[in-house]
């Protein structure tokens, strides 16, 4: 635009090349910093000196810091890496870390929000050695709760799968745990849409991110698998020791310390005082009556429903119905005996 | 697979808030979903509660879920009933190991649910309070701070809430008065100042737990509270100013503007809610002044408060006050003692120990001193510490501006109570009149001057003056005994009645009668009735209706008992006539008992002004003529000393003596340094000069008002121009010539759109 042989000269100059040449150094550029400094003594913060390789134990430790890394990644190397670990320990070696150490820590990752982490997470629990899961399902159990209310469909779906697997190793745990019972129903209930409270008999309108049928069919199976284990008898009964063995002392299982960890939480302590919904129902007559206050109506009802439906769920449905007819048969025995 | 993969996570933030939206919109329909969330978040706080401070990736659920419910509370009462109980027990009980974001976002929860009404503000106090109070983090106290005072203004926005006020007041009180020795006590304190300055509270138990504020252990608290007691009413008063200042809005320009620019729903509030601002400042302007009350004035048991005060904290040598603070409380105690005119003696015998020249920050001991000075103060109290001030002060070989001060202080105790001077003493410290320093010779002038008002006898013959000599050879200076009270009058009341005299002469010489004769009496004080609120003109016409209710007029009047004593002796219509006679200008009376008043009438005057106002009501209308008749004489009658006297007494009635009173004196001589003289000459003028036509453009500009097409063009870019430029000479000849028939044309018509139309 200007006619100044001056300013376009100078135009010129911002854009010229520098010429590079052999053997010399490269001009620097102009807006280069100077990051050198000079300093009289450097100080190491830690120094690791040692020439042996850090110890599976060690290790397993920091694993166990990484999960709470906020790569995602990271957290599923961890897993597998903790996974491994336990898989490849020898069958009557003690664990590299104790179960109480990784429970706690790992079991938050229920609610992750990646689903290869879930995924990972949940083979890691299936490597750790069954009998240990029991004194920590009360945790587990609530963390599944959470999951299987989450928002998002995945994680739900997850929350199903980590009961299921509870379920499995420790059934008996779940069920009489504190708020194990009731709480789960109720959730369970509110899952399905099967509130005994819904007054009107229109059909309820498709609610915001409720589960499709194939999530829905999923919830039933696992309902069923619950109240397998809550309605029906416990299928290890205290092993029978020959009573000849110690013949002066009768039912000596029943006299001594149980080997359960707080073997008596239900009596409640040190905790906050529980209402209803809270208590621990330890008995299977308990959960029969609980289960017949509460929810039975409401399943019935929506079990026709679902049975109506077909499929899939109409399957699945059908399995509930036969689990709780099994369940409850000797329930209203009793009760027309009482009555 | 290009699309980006949304972590679950993010996912759920946006679904709560638009699952909230939904929520709102149609409660019924998604109360499933809402039971869900629910009782994730009941879940979430029972795995919370094992672990309250830990910080992992539950508490962002928590937070968010936290949010949503405390946002949609109020459409399902009968769900989460418990919910506020929840928050509030889970902020109380762990609010010292909560990750921060956390808990504010619990105190901005149930905040919120205050705001929606789920809960009551004695509630969401008596849960912020005590947290308040106990928290180590400063940015929660703040933060809680805010929440707490925003709560009690909202709350007290449409009227007073008289019963969560007491609440908190008595809550604050028990702060104060359960832990003495704590700091705590601060917040009790920060909260009334503030809630005083905003005039929320204006009522005596503010005032009463700032007095127990200033009578704890803590200094922190004790300084709270006297400050409060010294300065709290200005910053109220300053704030008022303030509020009224801000926000001027100008609403015929909205008005214009959204006419104009381009419609949107934003303009049209913004309108709106100027409109409402301006008619609220309009009501504001209407609305009587709010009688507020200084807390001073508001106290129980002034003297019980001062007593305390003094012997608690000033006067017990175990208190370990510093010295700024112990200087606040004297001043306090000071104001009190002036204010209320108190008696502390012990006060003054605590002065003795302090006036000396070394004592640090002695002004403010000096002006504390004439601060308790009171005409009630025994002289004998006084007569030391001012002849202790006279010798350690006031002497030749003592700095001028030591001398100034001395002599400052003494004549502002002297201005109170000015029996407290012997005459010896006088006359040696008026000498120092001659002195060459000017601060000196000022303060001793002022001095001077007090004395030939409040007590020339003590001067010397010479030093008196003319007007205090006058007086006192005729008798009419008294000096004023101790404890007596000067009689009440008000100011120019004798003009007044010189005035109505007047009036009443004049109309009775145009209606031809004899102006000295008082036949109609009545109808004048009928008339003045009548003329309750107007500007009373003399020549209203004749009273009807029943405004010219002529006894009433006497049914008012307060009698004195010389007046019924008048009244037995005359006629029953009389008394209101006499007080007339008594004026200096009332001539020879016709009948008896204006005989009698006649040879009263010789008797000073200050008992006919008494009359006048025992015997009349003054109107609105006689009140303003009052007015305009002191103006008038002010400004007539040249009685300088006279009026510095009546000014200085009207200062000294009301208002605190600060250390600055003191030491003013000693600045007057003064010299001022190179650069102060330069600031001072400059003043506060503009530095760069801008012609008025500059001016109005430039202000033109910052309106954001059109310019002129003139000045688009000489505004336009050069480069813009020379396109148009280099046309204008290839234009072909008839091109020219229509360009010059136009000119001419439009010459003649006068400009473009013609002159003739309009």
């Amino acid at each position: 635009m200007t006619s100044s042989s001056r300013k376009k000269k100078d135009k010129k100059k911002d854009f010229q090349k520098p010429k590079l040449k052999v053997g010399k150094t490269r001009p620097k550029a102009a807006n280069s910093t100077n990051t050198s400094f000079k300093a009289k003594s450097i100080a190491l913060k830690q120094q690791s000196l040692s020439t042996v390789a850090p110890t599976l134990e060690a290790q397993c430790a920091h694993h166990l810091g990484l999960l709470n890394h906020k790569s995602d990644a990271q957290r599923r190397e961890s897993l597998a890496y903790l996974t491994t670990a336990m898989m490849n320990n020898p069958p009557m070696a003690a664990l590299p870390q104790p179960p109480s150490v990784i429970i706690p820590t790992a079991q938050r990752l229920i609610l992750d929000g990646s689903n290869n982490v879930r995924q990972q997470l949940l083979k890691l629990l299936q490597s750790l050695p069954q009998p240990d899961i029991a004194s920590h399902a009360d945790q587990l159990l609530l963390h599944a709760r959470a999951a299987m209310t989450h928002l998002a469909n995945e994680i739900k779906v997850f929350g199903l799968d980590v009961l299921e697997w509870l379920l499995g190793v420790a059934g008996d745990e779940v069920v009489s745990c504190a708020g194990g019972w009731v709480k789960m129903l109720k959730c369970f209930l509110n899952l399905l849409g099967w509130q005994s409270e819904a007054t009107s008999k229109w059909s309820a309108p498709k609610s915001y991110g409720k589960a499709d049928s194939k999530i829905q069919s999923r919830q039933i199976t696992v309902l069923t698998a619950f109240l397998r284990a809550g309605l029906f008898h416990a299928q290890a009964v205290t092993s029978i020791v020959p009573n000849g063995n110690n013949f002066p002392l009768w039912q000596t299982e029943h006299h001594v310390v149980s080997d359960r960890s707080n073997a008596f939480a239900n009596l409640n302590l040190f905790g906050a005082t529980r209402d209803e919904e809270a208590e621990m129902y330890e008995d299977r007559e308990d959960r029969q009556r609980v289960f017949h206050d509460r929810a039975e109506a409401a399943v019935a009802t929506g079990l026709e429903q679902a049975t109506k439906g077909g499929g899939e769920l109409g399957r699945a449905a059908a399995q509930l119905r036969k689990v709780i007819k099994e369940g409850m048969a000797d329930f209203y025995r009793e009760e027309i005996t009482v009555s | 697979m290009a699309k980006r993969k949304v972590a679950a996570l993010e996912k759920v933030d946006a679904d709560h808030a638009a699952l909230q939206y939904k929520l709102k919109r149609d409660p019924q329909s998604y109360r499933d979903d809402f039971i869900n969330q629910y009782n994730q978040y009941e879940t979430l706080r029972e795995l919370f509660l094992q672990n309250p401070s830990s910080a992992d990736s539950g508490l962002i659920a928590l937070k968010s879920l936290i949010e949503f419910i405390s946002h949609v509370a109020d459409r399902y009462p009968d769900l989460t009933s418990d919910f506020p109980n929840q928050l509030a027990e889970l902020l109380l009980q762990h609010h010292e190991v909560l990750e921060y974001e956390l808990r504010d976002k619990i105190v901005g929860s149930i905040v919120l649910l205050r705001n929606k009404d789920v809960i009551d503000s004695t509630v969401l106090l008596n849960t912020l309070f005590p947290i308040l109070v106990s928290t180590p983090s400063k940015s929660l106290r703040q933060l809680l701070f805010t929440k707490i005072l925003s709560d009690l203004r909202s709350s007290n926005v449409k009227t007073t809430n008289h019963k969560l006020n007491r609440t908190i007041q008595t809550v604050l009180y028990n702060l104060l008065e359960s832990d003495k020795q704590s700091p705590k006590g601060l917040w009790a304190v920060k909260i009334t100042r503030e809630l005083w300055k905003r005039q929320i509270w204006t009522d005596a138990r503010a005032v009463e737990v700032m007095r127990l504020a200033a009578l704890s252990d803590n200094e922190k608290v004790i300084t709270g509270g006297v400050r409060f007691f010294l300065g709290g009413d200005k910053e109220r008063e300053e704030a008022a100013d303030d509020t009224d200042d801000d926000e001027d809005v100008d609403i015929a320009r909205l008005r214009h503007q959204v006419g104009i620019n381009k419609k949107s729903k934003k303009n049209q509030r913004d309108l709106r809610k100027a409109t409402v601002t301006v008619k609220k400042k309009e009501k504001k302007k209407n609305a009587p002044h709010p009688l507020n009350f200084s807390a001073l004035h508001l106290l129980h048991d002034p003297q019980g408060f001062a007593e305390t005060l003094f012997s608690k904290h000033v006067q017990n040598s175990k208190a370990k006050l510093q010295l700024e603070s112990k200087l606040l409380v004297l001043q306090l105690v000071s104001r009190l003692v002036g204010l209320h005119k108190l008696t502390v003696l012990s006060l003054y015998s605590y002065f003795l120990k302090h006036l000396t020249p070394r004592q640090a920050s002695v002004t403010s001991y000096l002006a504390c001193l004439a601060q308790a000075t009171h005409q009630y103060v025994p002289p004998d109290a006084l007569e030391p510490l001012v002849q202790k001030i006279a010798n350690g002060f006031v002497s030749e070989a003592s700095a001028s501006e030591v001398a100034a001060a001395g002599l400052n202080a003494i004549r502002e105790i002297c201005a109170r109570q000015p029996l407290a001077m012997t005459d010896t003493l006088l006359q040696d410290l008026v000498q120092y009149r001659k002195s060459k320093d000017k601060g000196t010779m000022m303060a001793a002038k002022g001095l001077l001057s007090l004395y030939r008002e409040v007590g020339a006898d003590l001067l010397h013959k010479r030093d008196r003056g003319k007007d205090a000599a006058m007086g006192i050879r005729a008798g009419t200076i008294k000096e004023r005994r101790y404890g007596e009270q000067a009689v009440g009058e008000i100011e120019g009341i004798e003009l007044l009645e010189k005035w109505k005299e007047e009036e009443r002469r004049k109309k009775r010489e145009a209606a031809g009668l004899d102006p000295d004769v008082d036949d109609g009496e009545e109808m004048d004080e009928g008339e003045d009735w009548k003329n309750w609120d107007v500007e009373s003109d003399a020549d209203s016409d004749d009273s009807g209706g029943w405004i010219n209710v002529e006894s009433d007029g006497e049914d008012i009047q307060i009698s004195d008992s010389e007046d019924e004593k008048d009244k037995s002796k005359s006629k029953s219509k009389e008394p209101p006539a006499k007080k007339r006679k008594l004026g200096s200008t009332t001539p020879a009376p016709t009948d008896a008992t204006d005989e009698k008043e006649n040879s009263k009438s010789i008797e000073p005057e200050i008992k006919s002004i008494s009359k006048l106002l025992t015997t009349t009501i003054l109107t609105p209308a006689d009140l303003k003529q009052l007015r305009a008749l002191q103006e008038a004489s002010s400004i007539s009658s040249a009685l300088p000393s006279h009026k510095r006297a009546q000014l200085l007494a009207q200062r000294h009635a009301d208002e605190a003596i600060t250390a600055e009173t003191i030491e003013a004196a000693a600045s007057l001589g003064k010299k001022n340094t190179k650069e102060e003289k330069i600031a001072m000459a400059k003043g506060d003028r503009e530095t760069n000069h801008q012609s008025t036509t500059a001016k109005r453009k430039e202000k033109k500009v910052a309106e954001g008002k059109s310019t002129t097409n003139k000045e688009k063009a000489r505004k336009k870019n050069f480069m813009m121009t020379l396109g148009k430029a280099k046309s204008k000479n290839k234009r072909s000849l008839t091109q020219v010539k229509r360009t010059l028939a136009g000119h001419i044309d439009r010459s003649k018509r006068g400009g473009k759109r013609g002159n003739k139309g309009n």
